[in-house]
């Protein structure tokens, strides 16, 4: 009989069915997204960096998922990340990269930011065997240990930048330098290599100090550095230091026409917050959109501005993007079997915004090390020469 | 035999759980067996005679340490047992004048003489121009994983054994009125600072054996007072009276640790600090307390 | 590197020890009338100190409010807090037997707990990102002296705060009845101190030099969850070393804890600053648990 339960049940029924054909041939068209895994300090002591890197990958992801996904092998699958917040912490960083394999079990793996992150995590890609591109990174001691699943991206590890910057330094007249620094680990690393690499250039080290990480002023060290004169000053600083550096050393008028910063000078916030004070403050960093020997590099620019409404930042999120790219590229050519993967990074030359990249053991060995300087509140590459966009110039007054 | 069932079966379960090659849950228990190793020591001389330390990764931490300066000189068979000596020698050395201080002044003292430990290693590491050590080719997790049951069974049977001697009499005596204690004739002197000898000795093979879980050190993360925070609140969560009360303490935190230790680490904290002010306030001899208390009442 | 001669004479070194010393004194004082009335040894007075700061950094940020106000407003803010605590839970632990016999460790315990969550809770709502802003930058120089001019802010409004307090403890009734409160509980209260209402007025009063402190702090010094705890321990390098209870000991030992932080560092490097501090702390600890200025025994 044909009473209202039974044609409430046959309409259900009726639903139910047509319901899971079609989700059935939806599912089936549709390849299963691939998990891409990775840590990033969104809180604490480095938070205010991250931003430039976490920008970067999100902008990748969905980059590439608006043309379909990521190529692997040939299959396109949608991109879906696996983030945590390491909380600036390496130790947190491990333990979230060893959940994101052995937990989340994640088909891929993006890099943490910075040199500590990246060094802490090695210990447990060799152990499972799982190959990541890093990025916001560089050390000598990896390059000692012989580790077969990390690459540097960054052309930057210390002995050839503390060359390459002493070599510009003395092409500048600098004769007097004061070099300070924090103590956490990239600081360090630059000025066991720098001191010794101005020194062999003929250049005297007037002040060579430390400060512990956390610093809140540095007027009593920087009022030494005035009056110990200098003509170039190397500040071997993350991002909360090269602010503070800044706006002490205006107050206190240091108004030396070489000044160097590690980490900080790049991230948009820097020149948003000091203006026109800060050109010609140097830091380091190999890419400008307007080089125009990479034809990737102002499309990116373009799209990234276009999105964030501000400039990216030219280190990190350079380094980041790059970072993702060639991991792209090597995903498409060997799919996700680990063994392959290793394989064909370990070989091919990738195309990247910042131009080829071929990797010799775990170091980028084609793109330079280089120095950007804030021009007219713009950066320019100034250093080297092959691939400058403008010469470099005197830091005026503040 | 009765009594003990329950341990032996946990045991055998823990024993046998690396057989399953779940890494992860491996990963836990491991984490669950290094808090009871100590807390377990940590009952020796706080616990028992009522010195509460807020120091306790003083220990964990030197271990580490030595365990990171051999790496490659020592294999970790020797250097562990090491770690245990040295820890144990420091722990004497400072004993003269650490515990001539009693009551909250020794908790605080304990928590000032870990930080300054900490700040230390740490320009010394700087000094050396290290800032984090990476440690390749450690042990594999499931030896990894044995070593740490091996010392908390170890670390279990020590606090039963003392509880039931005369030190851990002595002790508790010193806790309930240390000149009364003395005056009928404790060698109080010697069963504290023995105690606090014997506590620092385990957790030096336990912060070896993190370090090498790790595969990364760094004197922040192995000097972290939280470290330290957690074994108190997990001692007073647990009842510290009884060999069992560092294990349920142990286990409870390490449940919450697992829920929320990836996605919301400060809302873990915020729960221990409460439960900490609950416990001391309402329950002062922990789940253990309560369970004994029940079972008067049975 | 300067010479050591030129680091004893600089007065731009004694100017920063000054500076650091009195703010010590400042958050000592704070510790000291809460333990002296009250036993209650509040490990949680530099988390305290840290909310105090968050007023004053979101006050600047949002509102655009000056710090010193914001001083004020940090210091009901972290009364009212204290006096929650008070009643929520303190009151009744006082009044507690088993909790009154143990009220030292007990209230350490409890305020470590305390502290923790108080660290987290700010974690949780602000982040650990370190939070900084420029008021009052302006470098003011004297001679071969620079200081800016929030520093300068600070230190002027500590020590208001440290004079004001010893002389409304000389003077007032109500202060002269703390002091009795301090010296000999059970003595004052026969006299006719009205010791639960002293009690209180002395902890929220301690609690809130702790928030004005942060607030002062925020403008020179970088404002995270867990700045709190370098304050706690100088505050109790300040009461031990001064004397439990002993006000004006107290403000001696901040200022001498400034100078040997100041020039310690000066003479090794800015890394050293933690391992003095700490220094400092264990062996006060080890010394003299007594205190070194405590000339009579304060009676409990």
């Amino acid at each position: 009989m044909l009473d209202r339960r039974s044609v409430v049940s046959a309409l259900f029924l009726g639903f139910a069915g047509i319901f899971s054909i079609l989700s059935g041939t939806v599912l089936a068209q549709e390849a299963p997204p691939i998990r891409i895994g990775f840590s990033i300090a969104k809180t604490g002591l480095f938070a205010s960096a991250t931003p430039a890197q976490l920008n970067a990958y999100h902008f990748w992801r969905d980059q590439v998922n608006e043309k379909g996904g990521l190529d692997i092998g040939g299959v396109k699958r949608k991109i879906e990340f696996v983030e945590y917040d390491d909380q600036s912490n390496a130790a947190s960083a491990v333990k979230i990269y060893e959940k994101l394999i052995t937990n989340d079990k994640v088909d891929l793996l993006l890099s943490p930011w910075g040199t500590v992150s990246h060094f802490a995590i090695v210990p447990v890609l060799e152990r499972f065997g799982f190959p990541v591109i890093g990025s916001t990174a560089s050390s000598v001691h990896v390059r000692e240990l012989n580790v077969k699943n990390m690459w540097f991206v960054s052309p930057s590890t210390h002995d050839k930048l503390s060359i390459q910057l002493a070599q510009m330094a003395k092409e500048q007249k600098v004769s007097r330098a004061a070099v300070i620094g924090s103590v956490l680990p990239q600081s360090k690393e630059i000025r066991n290599f720098l001191v010794p690499a101005l020194e062999a250039a003929g250049i005297k080290i007037a002040v060579n100090e430390e400060y512990p990480p956390d610093i809140k002023d540095m007027t009593a060290l920087l009022s030494r550095i005035k009056a110990a004169n200098p003509d170039g000053i190397f500040v071997l600083s993350y991002p909360a230091d090269s602010f503070l550096y800044t706006r002490q050393a205006k107050e206190i008028g240091i108004n030396t026409p070489f000044q160097w910063l590690a980490i900080g000078p790049t991230i948009p916030a820097y020149r948003k917050m000091f203006g026109s004070s800060v050109n010609g403050i140097i830091s380091m960093g190999h890419w400008s959109p307007a080089q125009s020997h990479w034809p990737r590099a102002k499309p990116f620019y373009d799209a990234y501005v276009a999105r964030f409404k501000e400039e990216p930042d030219y280190l990190d999120t350079v380094l980041a993007y790059m970072s993702c790219e060639i991991l792209e590229e090597a995903v498409a050519e060997a799919g996700l079997d680990k063994a392959k993967l290793r394989e064909v990074i370990n070989n091919k030359t990738f195309d990247t915004i910042n131009g080829p990249v071929k990797f010799k053991g775990v170091e980028n060995m084609t793109t330079p090390v280089g120095f950007l300087q804030i021009q007219n509140e713009q950066f320019h590459i100034v250093w080297p020469a092959e691939i400058s966009t403008a010469p470099i110039q005197p830091k005026l007054n503040w | 035999m009765t009594k003990a069932t329950p341990f032996l079966l946990g045991l055998l379960c823990f024993g046998l759980l690396p057989l399953t090659g779940q890494d992860y849950l491996i990963g836990v228990s491991f984490t669950l067996l290094t808090w009871i190793a100590l807390t377990q020591s940590w009952t020796l001389l706080s616990g028992f005679a009522g010195y509460i330390s807020l120091g306790h990764v003083v220990f964990f931490g030197l271990g580490g340490y030595f365990v990171v300066l051999t790496w490659g000189i020592l294999p970790y068979w020797i250097s562990l047992p090491l770690a245990c000596l040295v820890t144990f020698v420091f722990a004497i050395a400072i004993s003269i004048p650490v515990l001539r201080v009693s009551g909250p002044y020794f908790v605080i003292l304990t928590f000032g003489l870990a930080e300054f430990v900490k700040y230390v290693v740490m320009a010394v590491e700087s000094h050396l121009g290290q800032f984090g050590r990476l440690l390749l080719g450690v042990p594999s997790l499931a030896t990894l994983y044995w070593l740490a049951l091996f010392l908390a069974t170890l670390a279990t049977l020590i606090t039963f054994v003392i509880r039931r001697s005369r030190l851990g009499q002595g002790l508790i005596a010193i806790r309930e009125n240390e000149q009364a204690a003395e005056a009928i004739g404790v060698p109080v002197t010697r069963y504290k600072t023995i105690a606090y000898g014997l506590s620092a000795t385990i957790p030096g093979a336990i912060g070896g054996l993190i370090a090498l879980r790790t595969s990364y050190f760094e004197p922040q993360q192995i000097f972290d007072p939280v470290v330290s925070f957690t074994v108190l609140t997990s001692a007073i969560i647990g009842g510290s009276d009884d060999v069992r009360g560092p294990i349920l303490g142990a286990a409870f935190l390490t449940l919450l640790s697992e829920l929320l230790w990836a996605r919301a680490p400060q809302l873990y904290l915020i729960l221990l600090g409460i439960l900490l002010i609950v416990f001391v306030v309402i329950l002062p001899n922990g789940i253990c307390g309560l369970l004994r208390r029940r079972a008067a009442q049975a | 590197m300067t010479s050591f001669f030129e680091i004893l004479t600089s007065g731009q070194l004694l100017l920063a020890a000054l500076i650091t010393g009195t703010i010590y004194a400042t958050v000592g004082l704070g510790l000291n009338l809460v333990y002296g009335t009250m036993r209650l040894l509040n490990v949680a007075h530099g988390e305290f100190l840290m909310l105090g700061a968050y007023v004053a950094f979101w006050g600047f940020s949002l509102f655009n409010v000056s710090p010193f106000l914001s001083a004020v407003v940090a210091g009901v803010l972290t009364a009212a807090l204290a006096a929650a605590l008070y009643f929520g839970m303190l009151r009744w632990c006082l009044r507690n037997p088993r909790m009154r016999k143990r009220i030292e460790p007990n209230s350490l315990l409890i305020f470590v707990g305390v502290s923790i969550i108080l660290q987290n809770i700010s974690a949780l709502s602000f982040t650990g990102t370190p939070r900084g802003y420029q008021y009052l930058s302006g470098v003011m120089t004297l001679g071969s002296i620079s200081i800016s001019a929030n520093r300068l802010g600070a230190f002027v409004f500590c020590i208001a705060i440290c004079i004001a307090t010893l002389i409304f403890l000389r003077r007032s009734a109500t202060g002269l009845a703390i002091k009795a409160l301090i010296q000999h509980k059970e003595a004052a209260e026969i006299v006719g101190v009205n010791v639960t209402r002293l009690e209180f007025f002395a902890l929220c009063a301690g609690f809130a030099t702790a928030g004005i402190v942060g607030a002062l702090v925020s403008m020179t010094e970088q404002t995270t969850p867990f700045m709190g705890f370098p304050f706690t321990i100088a505050a109790f390098i300040v009461i031990i070393m001064g004397g439990l209870g002993n006000l004006a000991g107290g403000i001696v030992t901040g200022l001498l804890l400034g100078f040997i932080e100041t020039y310690g560092v000066a003479f090794t490097s800015a890394a050293w600053s933690s391992i003095l501090l700490y220094g400092v702390f264990v062996l006060a600890l080890i010394v003299r648990p007594e205190g070194i200025f405590t000339v009579r025994q304060v009676v409990r």
